[in-house]
């Protein structure tokens, strides 16, 4: 295969991920029907980003995130994918997808937005965290010219969604906030189109661009990735508090809401943790919000920690549930019965899931089929 | 130590020969013996040897292609085979934009950066203190010895690039670590295994020293200093290189650079871990210059 050009399934829902391993893809190509073909691109974009201002002196800071990156002439912001030339500055990963792929909406996981479809999953390299669990650090802890990239602007992707049907687009895998621009622009165009744009993101971002960016948005998923400034300091090397503003900002918006919450064996699973968590979610989301638990495996920086046990997870799901959460979830235990949605009224099973499957859906549009009542989300 | 050339016009272009000189004086100084051959013996017994240059600033501010030419010389006198030596960096890009000419061949000197194709970065992480990164591969897998030729430069966050800032372009994830005024990153990517195992030498531009407004170029902010600072202990060379920057700045009326607000706060965490030094009292520090006609003499900082 040409090594310029590689084909990339898209709609039959096969896991093709682009990242650096594109040597890997014609074999993974072999006998699927339906390929598209894109281009990898030559060049890192060079469009110029929004939410900067120049510093007297010369430098600008990057308004993005909360690490507020002061950076001078030639320089990148932490994330690696915005650069300062000339105090003008750019993203350079514009339209440059380094993983696209067509998944399950229940794999961001999104538990009540639309279940059962599909969405247009998509990233760039570059991330304005460092979480030592990442499992995509390959792409999210890259610089751009580490990856190969594919020529995918904000159009293709519509078009994409359009002649495949694909009803959403997930902006995910790394971490959206560091693509803001080619993000929104695609969600824009995406409303006009009538396709759904979700974010799928740490919500390390700060409070204007997130403003603007959630009238573009559908829905929004948010690893919280702990409840503790430590952690974050320690394991993520960010800041909780903005992340807990923009959980808040984006509930107040009217943007259908779920939260993450990756257990990892005894950096963030004590009960008192999740005890914390779930106070917090309650009086600052509303019980409706659901909470997804998920086990950790060992990846990256923290491959001396073991996979988190079932029964810890059950224990964040039981004070979850005690605490007043009306939708708690496990996540990363395919099987598990709380994978599955409950009515809070009567305990009817509303949706049950396997994996990212559904096996029976048993919503009359949003209400509970047993006794009326309204499930909160998007169905 | 630090070698300078006396005589030069302000301004002027140093020429490959112009840096051969002073290579020529100090290397033996540096290696206690008398010929330069003998020197680079001594520095790199055998193997092959990389030279990471900086090239972030395009050719304002990066490497000379003189100076690099000069030392790749020197070793080929000294009896290395051109295809034992690799001069390198971040990108291909920025060596092009440096004005490298690239070979990333199976013959003659090499030049290349770790995004060539079938190089890249290590495939397991190494980790020192607060740095857990990959590696290039140029560094890991081509060389046995490496030279940090970086330029000296005010850094915007840093307060100083010098030789251990220039090892950031040897991992893949350098944006990782600029807070704090890159403390303690910088030494500890310094310190991470290969990169410490391997360092040589440090032998650093400056000859002329962009003393504000850097690491981009401004020049508003350059003097002439007409030297070069090597060392084999690269927290050694990093400090004399923060003397000549606060020297210039001093006689601009500029603040320190910890008045400033970008102290070098690096060169403390790296003598702490044992890296080098970086009390100028327990440097032993030799200023020699060279002038036109070859000849070296003791001379004085500034």
């Amino acid at each position: 295969m040409d090594r310029r050009r590689f084909l990339r399934c898209v709609g039959c829902g096969a896991a093709v991920t682009a990242t650096c391993h594109t040597d890997l893809i014609p074999e993974l190509l072999g006998g699927v029907q339906n390929a598209c073909a894109f281009d990898l691109a030559k060049e890192l974009s060079s469009v110029e980003a929004r939410h900067y201002r120049k510093i007297e002196g010369g430098g600008i800071e990057c308004g993005i995130c909360p690490r507020r990156c002061r950076i001078t002439d030639l320089e990148r912001g932490y994330c690696g994918v915005r650069e300062n030339r000339g105090d003008i500055y750019y993203t350079l990963v514009y339209g440059l997808a380094c993983s696209v792929n067509i998944d399950p909406i229940e794999k961001k996981p999104l538990f009540h937005f639309h279940p059962g479809t599909t969405a247009f999953s998509l990233a760039t390299a570059g991330c304005n965290v460092n979480c030592k669990f990442c499992q995509n650090w390959e792409i999210s802890q890259s610089r751009p010219e580490q990856l190969d990239n594919i020529d995918l602007p904000p159009k293709a992707v519509v078009d994409i969604c359009l002649q495949r049907n694909v009803p959403t687009i997930a902006y995910t895998y790394s971490e959206p906030v560091v693509f803001y621009e080619y993000m929104y622009d695609i969600a824009a165009l995406g409303r006009e189109n009538g396709v759904k744009s979700v974010m799928i993101t740490g919500g390390y971002i700060e409070k204007k661009p997130l403003a603007e960016l959630l009238r573009q948005l559908d829905a929004v998923k948010v690893d919280l990735k702990a409840i503790r400034e430590d952690y974050y300091r320690r394991i993520v090397d960010g800041k909780l508090q903005p992340v807990l503003d923009a959980l808040v900002q984006t509930k107040k918006a009217g943007v259908w809401l779920e939260i993450v919450y990756l257990v990892v064996p005894t950096l963030n699973d004590s009960d008192a943790e999740f005890t914390e968590l779930s106070r917090w979610v309650k009086a600052n989301l509303g019980t409706d919000t659901p909470v997804h638990f998920t086990r950790f495996h060992p990846q990256y920086l923290l491959r001396n920690l073991p996979m988190t046990p079932t029964k810890t997870l059950e224990r964040a799901h039981a004070i979850g549930c005690a605490e007043g959460l009306e939708y708690v979830y496990l996540g990363n235990v395919p099987g598990h019965p709380a994978e599955s949605t409950y009515c809070p009224g009567c305990g009817e099973i509303l949706i049950q899931r396997q994996g990212y499957r559904i096996l029976q859906n048993n919503l009359s549009g949003n209400r509970c089929h047993a006794c009326g009542r309204v499930i909160p989300g998007l169905f | 130590m630090v070698v300078k050339r006396s005589g030069a016009e302000s301004g002027g272009e140093f020429t490959k020969d112009h840096y051969r000189a002073l290579l020529e004086a100090a290397l033996p100084m540096l290696s206690g013996t008398d010929d330069v051959s003998t020197a680079v013996k001594k520095q790199f017994p055998g193997g092959r040897v990389g030279m990471k240059v900086n090239c972030l600033t395009r050719r304002h501010t990066c490497t000379p292609v003189a100076l690099t030419e000069a030392l790749l010389d020197v070793l080929e006198d000294a009896g290395f085979d051109g295809n034992d030596l690799v001069v390198w960096e971040r990108t291909n890009r920025e060596l092009q934009q440096a004005g490298y000419t690239l070979n990333a061949s199976s013959f003659g000197r090499r030049c290349l950066g770790t995004d060539s194709r079938s190089v890249g970065y290590s495939h397991v992480f190494y980790s020192f203190g607060d740095v857990a990164s990959l590696i290039s591969r140029i560094l890991l897998e081509m060389v046995d010895h490496n030279v940090s030729l970086p330029v000296l430069k005010d850094h915007s966050l840093a307060g100083l690039s010098g030789g251990l800032k220039n090892m950031f372009g040897a991992i893949n994830n350098p944006n990782k670590y600029h807070d704090n005024n890159c403390n303690p990153f910088v030494a500890h990517v310094s310190n991470l295994q290969p990169i410490r195992e391997k360092h040589r030498l440090t032998i650093m531009d400056a000859v002329r020293v962009q003393y504000d407004q850097g690491p981009g170029y401004s020049t508003d902010y350059i003097a002439d200093y007409h030297g070069l600072i090597v060392s084999g202990d690269p927290v050694a060379a990093d400090r004399v290189g923060l003397e000549v920057l606060e020297h210039f700045r001093l006689a601009r009326g500029l603040p320190s650079l910890a008045q400033a607000g970008r102290p070098v706060l690096y060169l403390a965490s790296a003598q702490e871990i044992g890296l080098g030094v970086a009390d100028m009292d327990r440097i032993d520090l030799s200023v020699r210059i060279v002038n036109e006609g070859g000849q070296v003499r003791p001379g004085r900082l500034f």
